[in-house]
């Protein structure tokens, strides 16, 4: 599963995600990652049955953790189904179900945003 | 058997008439045979959704009190054109806004119109003795409208290139947005349950044919624009009433990077009057084939990568070089089951009648190319010969002697049998004295990844690299990499200039 780790200014000082990796023995996928020196966020990718053990060792003060599920959101009303987004997204987060409709996979998501910036009926966003 | 438009037309009438959607016919004719699905099935309805650039609608709006000839005239923010008559215009799908860009267009206008939202008008003239006012703004909806006529040049595509990209960098275009190193297909059309794939003689549809646009029961004109079923790739010229059309199946798009485009749902019906148009309509995904064509290359005729039928698209991948590629449409297969099944509907309910088409399309010509008179400007013409260049293991004070004795800002850096390998710029140099680097090596300071341009190349290929990678020369060289020329910015700016001259 992923897990959207956010940092404030306290968090950002010590080496946590490291730290938690070394304290849990679990290993991770850091997927993406944007931190400076007040705050920060990443995008970790976690084994599910191991995900419990890790978040536990994570938690500090000045780290927050969420589990990500609804990364993007799909406006049905405004999506035509076209599909454009299955090819464009490397993470097979989209796919047809047997009737040509839009699935949406939420949980593969990387948060790249290439989605929502190719989708021709601006029918996709991204909630971080 | 032979069966005419009148006994189709009674049985709709009467509500015995049997359609079925061009997706289920194949299996039909398989069972029942050619004359047996004759007997049986009376029409068969087809249907796309997809992105139809060509599009676009005439609106008039009546004249106001202190009359006006709209010379120039804009529909929230964009631009229409009014070279018509005094109060109409053409609103063309792909028109930008002045003030959102690719956010807002004239797909968008339509759309709102078609959602009946409110549009705001704003036009000018130049004030005459009969038409004495200069400008007006005014607000309106469809319903304001005496006329709101869609027309569009060209719809319905027969069959189109998918697309990849074996460049090495993502390319934004029509087809949307196509990752480097082919690593992904784009693709449009609903193959086998397309309108022109069932009747790819145009034995039936023709000038006159009743068909579905955009929610309404619209007419084929004739043929489209770059109609070229010679080589696979007929297209439509289709009108309909914009005040019978939903939102449903008229949408706006943006393709970022490229421009507004517009979606548009059409259908056809397809009487089956005799058994070849049966046979027709027989078709299958794995009977239509395509190319899927390298638009990394941008040029008229790009590369095909190779030739690939509707059933692999829809497949979700197809192989290229032994890799398994994604595929994603960009028309809608669910919307264009729902415009043939709507259709389907109409014609059995009995308010869709069948009619013979008027003109025959022509089912065998090519398109063509432009005819350029003008000459196209090769690199090999523009490129200066006569060049400096370095070899990397000179230093950095010797690369500063170099440049100011060519009198020159780039200095190619090569190897062995003068293979380009790198180049260092004066701003490479100014760097490298100021931080008291002069006695380093060429190779430790050069930049390695040039950018190059090839002899032969169009010479406006060649400047919108320069702009892309903002910079001030591209080094020509050879397919093995020998340096031949440089091409400099100036040069381009004397073409520019030369062009508006003549």
């Amino acid at each position: 599963m992923k897990l959207m780790v956010t940092f404030d200014r306290e968090g950002v000082l010590e080496a946590n995600i490291a730290n938690a990796i070394l304290k849990s023995g679990v290993p991770v996928n850091v997927e993406r990652a944007q931190i400076d020196g007040d705050d920060g966020w990443t995008l970790l990718d976690v084994a599910d049955d191991k995900a419990e053990k890790f978040i536990a060792a994570l938690r500090h003060p000045g780290v927050t953790v969420r589990i990500q599920k609804d990364a993007v959101s799909h406006n049905i009303t405004e999506c035509v189904d076209c599909g454009l987004c299955i090819s464009i997204c490397q993470k097979q987060v989209f796919s047809f179900n047997d009737s040509w409709q839009l699935q949406v996979n939420s949980e593969r998501c990387v948060l790249c945003g290439r989605c929502v910036m190719y989708c021709p009926q601006r029918a996709l966003t991204l909630q971080q | 058997m032979y069966k005419s438009i009148d006994d189709i037309n009674e049985r709709i009438r009467d509500g015995s008439v049997r359609v079925v959607t061009a997706e289920e016919m194949p299996d039909i004719v398989d069972e029942l045979g050619v004359s047996g699905a004759l007997r049986e099935v009376d029409v068969v309805t087809t249907g796309t959704f997809g992105a139809m650039c060509s599009s676009g609608a005439f609106l008039n709006f009546g004249h106001s009190e202190i009359p006006i000839r709209m010379e120039k005239m804009w529909l929230n923010g964009v631009e229409a054109y009014g070279g018509i008559a005094s109060v109409d215009c053409y609103i063309g799908a792909t028109q930008e806004s002045t003030t959102k860009g690719i956010e807002y267009g004239g797909a968008h206008v339509i759309e709102d119109l078609i959602a009946g939202k409110a549009v705001e008008l704003q036009a000018r003239g130049k004030g005459t003795d009969c038409y004495p006012r200069q400008s007006i703004t005014n607000e309106f909806t469809l319903a304001d409208l005496n006329q709101a006529v869609m027309l569009n040049p060209r719809n319905s595509y027969q069959c189109y290139n998918a697309a990849t990209n074996m460049g090495g960098r993502p390319i934004k275009t029509y087809m949307g947005y196509l990752l480097p190193g082919h690593r992904n297909i784009t693709y449009s059309g609903a193959g086998a349950l397309s309108p022109l794939p069932n009747d790819p003689t145009f034995s039936v549809i023709g000038s006159g044919t009743p068909i579905f646009l955009g929610g309404a029961n619209g007419t084929v004109v004739g043929e489209g624009t770059q109609h070229s079923p010679g080589a696979g790739f007929g297209t439509l010229m289709t009108t309909g009433d914009m005040k019978e059309m939903s939102p449903e199946y008229i949408r706006a798009a943006s393709m970022t990077g490229y421009g507004v485009t517009m979606y548009v749902g059409v259908g056809i019906p397809i009487p089956l009057l005799n058994e070849e148009i049966v046979k027709h309509t027989a078709v299958r995904d794995e009977d239509i084939v395509t190319s899927i064509v390298d638009y990394g290359t941008p040029m008229r005729d790009r590369p095909v990568v190779r030739k690939v039928t509707y059933k692999e698209l829809k497949s979700g991948s197809v192989e290229i070089d032994g890799e398994e590629i994604k595929t994603s449409p960009l028309s809608s297969y669910k919307k264009a089951r729902e415009v043939a099944n709507e259709l389907k509907a109409r014609v059995e309910n009995g308010s869709f009648l069948m009619a013979c088409a008027t003109r025959e399309i022509n089912a065998v010509k090519k398109n063509r190319p432009m005819s350029e008179h003008g000459v196209v400007r090769r690199v090999s013409e523009m490129m200066t010969s006569t060049f400096v260049t370095i070899t990397g293991e000179k230093n950095v004070k010797e690369a500063a002697t170099l440049l100011l004795k060519g009198n020159t800002n780039h200095l190619p850096v090569i190897a062995a049998e003068n293979r380009l390998i790198g180049i260092v710029t004066t701003y490479d140099i100014s760097k490298a004295f100021a931080r008291d680097e002069e006695d380093k090596c060429v190779s430790d300071i050069m930049t390695r990844n040039v950018i190059t341009a090839l002899p032969d190349e169009p010479v406006d290929l060649a400047a919108r690299r320069l702009q892309q990678h903002n910079i001030g020369a591209l080094v020509v060289v050879d397919p093995a990499k020998k340096v031949l020329g440089m091409l400099n910015s100036y040069a381009l700016g004397d073409l520019v200039g030369e062009r508006w001259h003549q």
